[in-house]
């Protein structure tokens, strides 16, 4: 299950050394390294979504693909994992606390694209969607990375299941054409967000904090 | 008892001399000055198509007993066009500010009433007191999916306008220009300069949220800019300066994932190090120089102009740039 996906990560990771023996990482890669790499990968993902967004909202058409389009979130909008959150409650959040929302929040996103995936009209929708949610499922692979070698378990809960938990299906076109709408919105905030967390990781986390813990996972 | 009339420009006005007959005798002035009677329909003032001079205190006394019966202050204005309605957060992520100025003026007094809406709540902006068009709110809340709708009123006696803004919170961000710019030559290196700032003081948490910097520079004998993307830090060394030119150096700064570049900073001038004296080029200068050899004369680190092997320890004089050379070529001679 989610040491595999771990391992894998690492595995990947470690390839992409220079020159080192294997496993001697010394201390400032690991944490250091992976919170700078998840923070590219947000970035990265970011741009991307603002292209698939773009196509996306014009597939669906008016309203949806207007700037101003404002609407008030309805009460079954609310599954999607949004990343508002008070002021001070986002300062206080411990390094466990912000990854593991960042992990849950992907995971849970990751989820409800792939449905999206199965939906779409056109090729070229199909084809972006998928790429996104193999971007998706690296970041989220990433930072349960980080989450590992900083000694913190994982959420439990799914990281891959096709169907979203519980969420019945919109009873007609506009409504669920209101749902695709906020799920990119939250993923949209949900990125810029975990570019602020992440900067904030990278400035908390300390250089000495050794990484690699493979050995508690009995490997 | 006084009154204020507020009229319109281009307006006619008439004014009534308080509860006097229409029939009955009375002059009126203006400031004071006897208004001629051709304006006059019985006691009633009439001013056509007034204009912003027309503007004053308009009196009526009775005919005999020149007993005042009536004052007014007329204010000649315009309603108000729509106002310009800006906000922008400077201070991310502690909150933003809304300002507000009117295109054109009304020349009467006028009323501004602003409203915030984030989703469902409404929210208070506080007004500042200095300056004047503006007023502040707090964020609650961060990473907000939904958009806040500022909406400006303006009112006064002729009229009203409004307009409205819709906005993400993060759209808004705009930190102030990077401040306490200083650019200095660096010694011994005539194509460095050495350019160090701040980050804007209004910016209160650069921990969490780090600014990147923009920075552009050129000789002020070019228009051609230079640019510069730094991602952290803030410093920077120019290596590519054009030897004893005066340079125009700026920095702007921005939230490195959200929002829009600062306004430029300051502008700060610097010019190169240059060695003294200046331009050693030819045999027939270098042999004028007689005492230059007894200062203590640090080896300067290489230039790209001087290719330091070709020189020290013969005793031919090469064209070079670096004044210890020189020198060491120079002592080789009269050793």
């Amino acid at each position: 299950g989610d040491s595999w996906g771990i391992f894998t990560f690492l595995c990947a990771a470690l390839c992409n050394l220079p020159a080192l023996p294997a496993l001697n990482c010394s201390e400032e890669l690991g944490a250091g390294q992976s919170i700078q790499q998840t923070y590219d990968l947000t970035r990265y993902l970011e741009h991307q979504l603002r292209t698939l967004a773009g196509t996306y909202l014009n597939y669906l058409g008016p309203p949806f693909n207007e700037p101003d389009f404002n609407p008030p979130r309805l009460a079954r909008a609310e599954r999607v994992p949004s990343a508002t959150v008070d002021l001070d409650l986002w300062r206080g959040l411990t390094d466990n606390a912000r990854l593991a929302a960042n992990y849950r929040a992907y995971s849970r996103l990751l989820c409800y694209l792939r449905v999206l995936d199965g939906q779409v009209g056109t090729a070229e929708l199909r084809h972006r969607l998928a790429h996104f949610c193999a971007s998706l499922q690296g970041l989220v692979l990433s930072i349960g990375g980080v989450m590992s070698s900083l000694g913190y378990p994982l959420p439990a809960g799914p990281a891959g299941p096709p169907a979203p938990p519980g969420a019945p299906a919109a009873p007609n076109d506009f409504l669920k054409k209101m749902d695709d709408f906020w799920l990119l919105k939250e993923l949209q905030i949900w990125l810029w967000r975990s570019a602020k967390d992440f900067n904030r990781l990278k400035k908390k986390v300390p250089p000495a904090v050794v990484t690699l813990r493979l050995e508690a996972r009995g490997f | 008892d006084s009154h204020i009339q507020y009229e319109r420009v281009g307006a006619d006005v008439t004014m009534k001399c308080g509860s006097m007959d229409w029939d009955a005798a009375v002059t009126w002035t203006a400031n004071g000055t006897d208004i001629d009677e051709s304006h006059l329909n019985g006691s009633y003032l009439i001013l056509k198509n007034v204009d912003l001079s027309q503007s004053g205190q308009y009196s009526c006394y009775e005919g005999s007993s020149w007993h005042l019966k009536y004052q007014t202050y007329l204010r000649v204005g315009t309603p108000p066009k729509e106002p310009v309605l800006m906000c922008r957060s400077n201070n991310y992520p502690k909150g933003f500010y809304c300002s507000w100025h009117l295109p054109t003026p009304t020349y009467i007094p006028n009323s501004f009433n602003i409203s915030v809406i984030h989703g469902t709540k409404d929210m208070v902006c506080e007004k500042d007191a200095v300056p004047k068009n503006r007023c502040h709110i707090r964020l609650l809340q961060l990473f907000s999916t939904v958009k806040y709708k500022v909406t400006l009123t303006v009112t006064n006696a002729l009229g009203k306008n409004f307009t409205t803004l819709t906005f993400d919170e993060f759209a808004i961000v705009k930190p102030d220009p990077p401040e306490s710019v200083v650019a200095k030559p660096v010694p011994n290196n005539p194509r460095r300069l050495e350019v160090s700032w701040q980050n804007p003081s209004s910016w209160p948490d650069p921990e969490s949220f780090p600014l990147k910097f923009f920075l552009r520079y050129r000789p002020l004998i070019l228009d051609q800019w230079q640019h510069v993307e730094l991602s952290d830090g803030t410093s920077h060394t120019i290596t590519d300066a054009y030897a004893g030119k005066e340079y125009i150096i700026q920095v702007a700064a921005k939230d490195t994932d959200i929002g829009t570049w600062s306004d430029w900073s300051v502008a700060v001038h610097a010019t190169p190090w240059t060695e003294e004296p200046k331009h050693l080029t030819t045999e027939a200068q270098i042999t004028e120089t007689t005492s230059a050899s007894t200062s203590s004369f640090m080896a300067p680190p290489t230039t790209k102009i001087c290719d330091k092997g070709a020189v020290v320890g013969s005793g031919a004089v090469a064209v070079c740039w670096t004044a210890g050379l020189v020198v060491a070529a120079y002592s080789a001679l009269f050793i």
